[in-house]
């Protein structure tokens, strides 16, 4: 993991995520997961655009069965965009078709 | 600044892979470009069991890892996670914007962009993408412990990957179209045997239903119109393919399904443009035959690679 992109489990998920006060994106990631190992240098250069504004964090589904069940991650990967106030917002992206344009969109899409 | 090389490959999946092994040990500057890491189809695919020099099945994933490497070992670079945002094949030096902030360019280019999973068109389908479908064996297989899955399809892809969904989920009911598989002989024959596997043949998919989640699955049957909705704990969609072709669409002839049109040599009517693999149009789509698809572009490239050098100094 870098300095922009970091690990949480779900016993950080409020804490993290929900009360973070700023945007977060969360990536839940598998292993034996191709489209996962594509999207984490993505992930990671978006992360770096947005240091300091928007938290960028990862949760390993297979250690996180029930935080991932409770928001409905059924596929590897899924990032999911959390505004200010917590709530849950645009679109979920998944698969091996994200695009790094449609992170970084989405990400600014939290700011307005 | 833009990096010049002496052939760029579009595509880093068994035919971009091969085209570069074959590249880079004609000593052209070869780069090779994904959106993804390498591997195409191959890395999502649970084992290979068809491609030659591997009396055992081999994993795609290590299949896929072992194209790259043999690449790279010969001097071609391979950049993954890319993104092409901007592109110009029609001139005698091809150029293409990497994330909006790098440009490279060569004479030749290689587009071997394959096909993406195909899409049932249904409803409920982009809803559940993620939450209860999936596209992908390997990735998500694993969660299935215990539970009652569907797959839809017949083919290849459809069989072998509903054998491997079998190792996690308590049962694994395929849909499909028809009433046989499109598979391979030796594959349809393990999964009929397989006690966990149930099929329900001439059958085609026209819902996805759920509150919150995917809970169901509401199908109907090609020759009765019976419809059925059938509880779930998850989708996975291997329906075939279609091709890829975002970066040549205008620039070379499609055929009525979308596929490229190459000459024998992947050539195109663009001088140095060639199109190999699964986006090509030809009989049938395999591992091996994107490899042959590879090779030989990647011989009718340097050809043309070398005769453009020809004409450079000339003038």
């Amino acid at each position: 993991m870098s300095e922009h992109v970091r690990e949480i489990t779900e016993a950080e998920f409020e804490r993290e995520v929900l009360a973070a006060g700023q945007p977060v994106v969360l990536d839940f990631f598998s292993t034996e997961c191709p489209p996962c190992e594509a999207l984490a240098p993505k992930f990671e250069a978006v992360a770096e655009q947005f240091a300091g504004k928007a938290r960028f964090l990862k949760v390993f589904r297979q250690g996180n069965r029930e935080l991932a069940t409770r928001l409905g991650v059924t596929g590897s990967p899924t990032l999911i965009f959390f505004g200010r106030d917590g709530q849950e917002r645009g679109e979920r992206l998944g698969g091996e078709e994200i695009k790094r344009t449609a992170i970084k969109a989405q990400v600014e899409a939290l700011f307005t | 600044m833009t990096t010049k090389y002496d052939l760029i490959i579009v595509g880093a999946g068994p035919a971009g892979l091969a085209a570069a092994i074959y590249a880079a040990r004609a000593r052209l500057r070869t780069l090779v470009l994904d959106e993804s890491v390498a591997g195409g189809q191959v890395k999502t695919t649970h084992k290979v069991s068809n491609y030659p020099g591997f009396p055992e099945d081999i994993k795609g994933a290590d299949l896929a890892k072992a194209f790259a490497t043999q690449a790279e070992r010969f001097g071609a670079t391979i950049r993954r996670a890319i993104e092409i945002t901007a592109h110009d094949f029609s001139g005698p030096v091809k150029t293409i914007e990497l994330d909006e902030e790098e440009m490279v360019e060569a004479p030749a280019v290689i587009v071997a962009t394959g096909a993406r999973p195909r899409d049932l068109g249904i409803p409920g389908e982009s809803k559940y993408k993620g939450r209860g479908i999936s596209y992908c064996a390997t990735c998500d297989g694993a969660y299935f412990d215990g539970k009652d899955i569907h797959v839809i399809g017949g083919g290849n892809s459809a069989v072998e990957e509903s054998l491997f969904l079998t190792q996690f989920a308590r049962s694994v009911t395929i849909i499909h179209q028809f009433d046989h598989f499109q598979a391979e002989a030796a594959t349809t024959e393990e999964a009929l045997k397989n006690t966990k596997i149930k099929v329900i043949w001439d059958s085609e998919p026209r819902a996805f239903i759920g509150e919150g989640g995917l809970q169901a699955l509401s199908i109907e049957n090609v020759k009765t119109h019976q419809k059925v909705e059938l509880k779930t704990d998850g989708v996975f969609v291997f329906i075939g393919y279609v091709p890829r072709t975002d970066l040549v669409k205008g620039v070379v002839p499609l055929n009525k399904w979308g596929y490229v049109e190459t000459g024998e040599d992947m050539s195109t009517p663009v001088p140095g443009l060639y199109v190999a693999g699964d986006l090509r149009s030809k009989s049938f789509r395999q591992i091996t035959t994107a490899v042959a698809d590879g090779t030989i572009a990647a011989l009718a490239a340097q050809k043309y690679v070398k005769q453009a050098a020809k004409v450079v100094v000339a003038a």
